[in-house]
């Protein structure tokens, strides 16, 4: 149970990691918004496109969405392997979507290899389904880079001070956010929790590993009832010791940590402004550059 | 029923950032009728250690051998976890089934055994550890108090029969009657489980109860001794920063006021003082 460390948090000494939460919070946003204005094979033909230009806007595109991000893990100090990890969580969905679209590839499609009833295997599809796939990973191991760099108490910091405008129409975003952090400090004492429990019982010869499925679910009735008894017992103790330090919400609250904008914030922006602007530039083609390049390509494949 | 420890080592989440040496190359052998008592402070690996005598931490280098049964290679858990009982700290906290006779038999029903068979041994460990048995078969756990669920707890570990018992810190948490009667029930317990091992940060326990000690410093074997030998010798408490057991603490300070008393424990205090009376009265 200890080896939930996807996502989880990285610490190391970085530029990335001293970064204002609210400024990778936003750089994850835009990240992710970049990801989307890469356009589809079926929109692009659609748009009146052809195929090998869109192979060389996407691919330029992805190319520098790619290269900002392996900036940024360097400049994060995470190992690549423990980015590339968040892949493994979503890997089996994203290949069998994949594969289903190369299959089912209804749109546009000029390139047919093979077609029987709905099944339609095209060069389009299979450029639909790869993008969609390297999409999503991207779309994955962009957050986990934000989590990894940045401690829980930080995000939810970063998140309130960013929702602060919803206060204005009654939204209570500082009991929000307060509610999120202790949650989200409480998952390692819940699981270390559940390990002492589990180890108890299995002291006490409970078995946990054999058996099918009802049986497993039935024998994790011993180490779930003492965690559900002792999670109200910890909510009971975290409430008095909340009350006792005179924890009255967020009116009048002043922070230890105050955030601050800095020079690596700025550096971040200017960084993912040339990114956005670069990906721009290939889908729509500013200063002719998407035409220019596919031209050179199609002159050296010919 | 010997407990043998050779070369163990446990380092937690190699090879990352979290990486932590908890056991650095631990030989001791815990004898046969021994009440073994584990010392050493927060942190110093003793909870890793015991974890390893019944197979809930795997050897990772080194060997352990607990009952002949080799726990480097393959063995039936099920064998060992009924021969060696583990009590964890604030055992009370494992409590989960609807009544008390149900979760005190829930060890050896996982062992296989026969209901009457689960019945008699429930009734036995519920009666070992001071409860009536028919007065409490039928309460809820978590309705008892403090003291008698911990009670509760223990029998659920009793229940299984077990050869050798290990206990970490099994006072924490009470009030002084509380740690007094726990402590004479283990005592009680050993007729029938020859081999106790415990863990506690009071020396006052276990310089009255053990025969040996290990004292472990940051996952490190500061060595083995006996009470009197280690309490005895202020060099090593004073080097291993211990707190002394009230009896040898009360030596100490007549020492220091000039009254030649040597004894580390409670009997050796005592018939040092008997002593010094008969001289004076001579």
């Amino acid at each position: 149970m200890r080896d939930v460390s996807m996502g989880q948090y990285y610490p190391a000494k970085s530029g990335v990691h001293k970064m204002d939460a609210r400024a990778k919070i936003i750089f994850v946003i835009a990240y992710i918004v970049m990801l989307f204005f890469i356009p589809t094979v079926d929109g692009y033909l659609r748009g009146g496109g052809r195929l090998g230009g869109y192979i060389v806007s996407a691919a330029a595109a992805f190319g520098i969405i790619i290269l900002f991000l392996i900036t940024a893990i360097a400049f994060s100090r995470v190992p690549v392997l423990k980015v590339l990890k968040s892949i493994k969580a979503v890997l089996a969905l994203v290949l069998i979507t994949a594969v289903i679209m190369i299959v089912f590839y209804g749109g546009e499609a000029n390139h047919v290899y093979w077609s029987y009833g709905i099944i339609n295997i095209t060069l389009e599809g299979i450029i639909s389904g790869s993008t969609m796939a390297i999409r999503l990973f991207l779309l994955v191991m962009g957050p986990s880079l934000l989590t990894l760099t940045t401690t829980p108490v930080e995000l939810t910091d970063g998140l309130e001070r960013l929702l602060f405008p919803l206060s204005l129409i009654k939204i209570p975003v500082h009991e929000i956010a307060i509610i999120m952090s202790i949650a989200l400090r409480l998952i390692p004492t819940l699981i270390e929790e559940a390990d002492k429990i589990k180890n108890a019982q299995k002291a006490r010869c409970a078995d946990f590993d054999s058996g099918n499925v009802f049986k497993r679910a039935k024998a994790m009735i011993p180490v779930l009832v003492p965690l559900l008894v002792s999670s109200f017992r910890r909510a009971d103790d975290l409430a008095y010791a909340m009350d006792s330090r005179c924890y009255r919400g967020a009116k009048g609250r002043t922070r230890m940590k105050v955030m601050k904008l800095g020079w690596r914030d700025l550096v971040g922006l200017v960084l993912i402004c040339i990114t956005f602007f670069g990906v721009l530039m290939f889908v729509y083609d500013y200063f002719g550059v998407a035409g220019i390049v596919t031209n050179w390509a199609y002159s050296v494949i010919a | 029923m010997s407990i043998v420890i050779k070369n163990l080592s446990y380092i937690y989440s190699p090879k990352t950032p979290f990486e932590k040496k908890a056991l650095d190359d631990i030989t001791f052998t815990i004898e046969d009728g021994d009440f073994f008592g584990i010392i050493g402070q927060t942190g110093s690996g003793k909870s890793t250690l015991i974890s390893h005598f019944n197979g809930l931490i795997k050897v990772m280098s080194g060997s352990l051998t607990v009952n002949g049964i080799d726990l480097g290679k393959k063995y039936d858990y099920k064998q060992l976890r009924g021969k060696v009982g583990m009590v964890f700290q604030y055992p009370e906290y494992q409590l989960f089934d609807e009544t008390v006779e149900r979760d005190v038999g829930f060890g050896p029903k996982n062992l296989g055994l026969s209901q009457a068979e689960v019945k008699e041994r429930t009734v036995e460990a519920i009666e070992l550890v001071g409860l009536d048995f028919n007065a409490i078969k039928d309460r809820s756990p978590f309705e008892l108090s403090g003291g008698q669920m911990r009670r509760v707890a223990l029998a659920g570990v009793l229940a299984m029969r077990p050869q050798i018992l290990v206990l970490d810190e099994p006072t924490a948490g009470l009030d002084p009657r509380g740690k007094k009667e726990i402590l004479e029930l283990i005592k009680r317990v050993k007729e029938h489980c020859p081999t106790i091992v415990m863990i506690s940060h009071n020396m006052d326990e276990i310089s009255a109860y053990c025969n040996r000690i290990a004292v472990l410093g940051k996952g490190k074997l500061r060595g083995v001794f006996t009470p009197s030998e280690l309490f005895g010798n202020e060099k090593i408490i004073d080097e291993i920063g211990l707190r002394l057991p009230t009896p040898a603490y009360i030596a100490r300070l007549l020492r220091e006021r000039g009254v030649p008393v040597q004894g580390a424990t409670e009997d050796e205090l005592i018939k040092a003082v008997l002593a010094l009376k008969g001289v004076r009265d001579a």
